[in-house]
């Protein structure tokens, strides 16, 4: 078996993910992570206004964005920029 | 080598496709050689970890112009180092090349030919001073542009070097090369800059498939990155962008106006080649030609002038 494709649960990490959206009424983080599940990881507004998540993703690339009262918002602080398997752009993160 | 840092071993890649093939790393050499060996001892450091990861990367390869090796035959400092760091490391494919994206071409091709289906290919260019804090903080991102294209299924994935709006580059970059896209292609210039803003990037890696169909296109002897990206727009490839670092060209300096001026030339050069290339199986294309050739003359000519301004 190639050992690439063999999920390592002890290889997690904790990452922050940082919306600044003080108008919002709800900011949710979605992303290859969560099949781009609305619903799974709310983000929690802090005092400053920003939204915060610290969710732990396994090791490796991903893509998300936050969807910022339901809108499809790209991370202005990405490392990177892909689209979608709707083709909308979309973030990237990078795990390691 | 003098303070050398650790780079970081390659960790296994994430992917929920089974085949997954081989990453293959093509290093281009520099076609001047500097005095100092050291952002090439930490280029070659990251070369030597990733020759011994058999199981995720494929045989290196360095291309070395056969002009850069002629020039310093009787070096005894870089025939050292050709032995005793790049040979052990990797294959040195010497070539003679007209410009840097020939060697690309030559490296990439020999790389394509050893490689099968499910591969990526991982250019790496070794004129950048990754000896420095900035330098090393680049080398330790730079594997995740072909780990991109492996574990996404991205056909090319562009790596950026963060520059302040002064640099010498992106402003050729804002008001030459994007004015010149915008001019000759501007639906795929504007999805283009919805990736990056550095089209001329040296960092890029590419899935075998993609490659294969550029190889066997027309390959410029410059600015292919932008050929690249035109031709992945064209064909609806999937790209992805990821910030490598903030990093300068060696040496250090301005942009010289002649330098620019070529710069701009040569994208100018290869966007009407690839315009007329696309159209001229239409009716009165070209009618339509020499429409836009006289209006980019303006553009160039205005791009010209604003960098002028700015680079002196």
């Amino acid at each position: 078996m190639n050992y690439r494709n063999q999920p390592n649960a002890h290889n997690m990490r904790s990452v922050n993910f940082v919306c600044d959206a003080p108008q919002a009424n709800s900011v949710t983080l979605v992303g290859d992570f969560n099949n781009w599940n609305a619903h799974s990881h709310p983000m929690k507004k802090q005092p400053d206004g920003a939204w915060l998540l610290r969710p732990e993703l396994k090791h490796g690339h991903h893509r998300y964005a936050f969807l910022v009262d339901g809108v499809l918002t790209l991370d202005p602080r990405a490392m990177g920029v892909t689209r979608n398997d709707k083709d909308q752009h979309v973030a990237l993160i990078a795990v390691s | 080598m003098s303070a050398s840092r650790k780079v970081p071993a390659p960790q296994p890649l994430r992917t929920s496709n089974a085949a997954v093939g081989k990453i293959h790393p093509v290093v281009i050499y520099p076609f001047h050689q500097t005095k100092s060996y050291e952002d090439l001892h930490q280029l070659y450091e990251l070369v030597s970890t990733l020759a011994e990861t058999s199981s995720i990367y494929a045989r290196p390869i360095t291309v070395m112009d056969r002009k850069t090796y002629n020039a310093n035959a009787k070096s005894k400092p870089f025939l050292k180092f050709r032995a005793n760091v790049i040979e052990p490391s990797s294959d040195i494919l010497d070539a003679w090349c007209v410009d840097t994206c020939q060697m690309w071409y030559s490296g990439l091709g020999m790389a394509y030919e050893r490689g099968g289906p499910n591969d990526v290919y991982w250019l790496i260019p070794g004129d950048f001073n990754y000896g420095s804090t900035v330098g090393h903080e680049v080398l330790s991102h730079l594997h995740d542009l072909p780990e991109i294209c492996v574990e996404l299924q991205q056909d090319v994935c562009i790596g950026e070097i963060a520059a302040d709006h002064n640099n010498p580059k992106q402003l050729i970059d804002t008001y030459g090369t994007f004015a010149l896209l915008y001019h000759w292609f501007p639906s795929e210039g504007r999805e283009i800059r919805e990736y990056t803003e550095r089209p001329r990037s040296e960092f890029f890696a590419m899935r075998h498939s993609f490659l294969g169909e550029m190889l066997n296109r027309r390959w410029f002897a410059y600015e292919q990155t932008v050929v690249t990206l035109l031709h992945a727009v064209f064909d609806k490839k999937h790209i992805s962008r990821f910030m490598v670092g903030h990093i300068s060209d060696l040496p250090e300096g301005r942009e010289s106006i002649s330098s620019a001026m070529q710069q701009v030339d040569r994208t100018e050069r290869v966007l009407k080649a690839i315009w007329r290339e696309r159209h001229q199986s239409q009716p009165d294309w070209n009618k339509r030609y020499r429409m836009l050739e006289a209006k980019s003359d303006e553009v160039r000519r205005t791009a010209m002038t604003i960098l002028e301004n700015l680079l002196t």
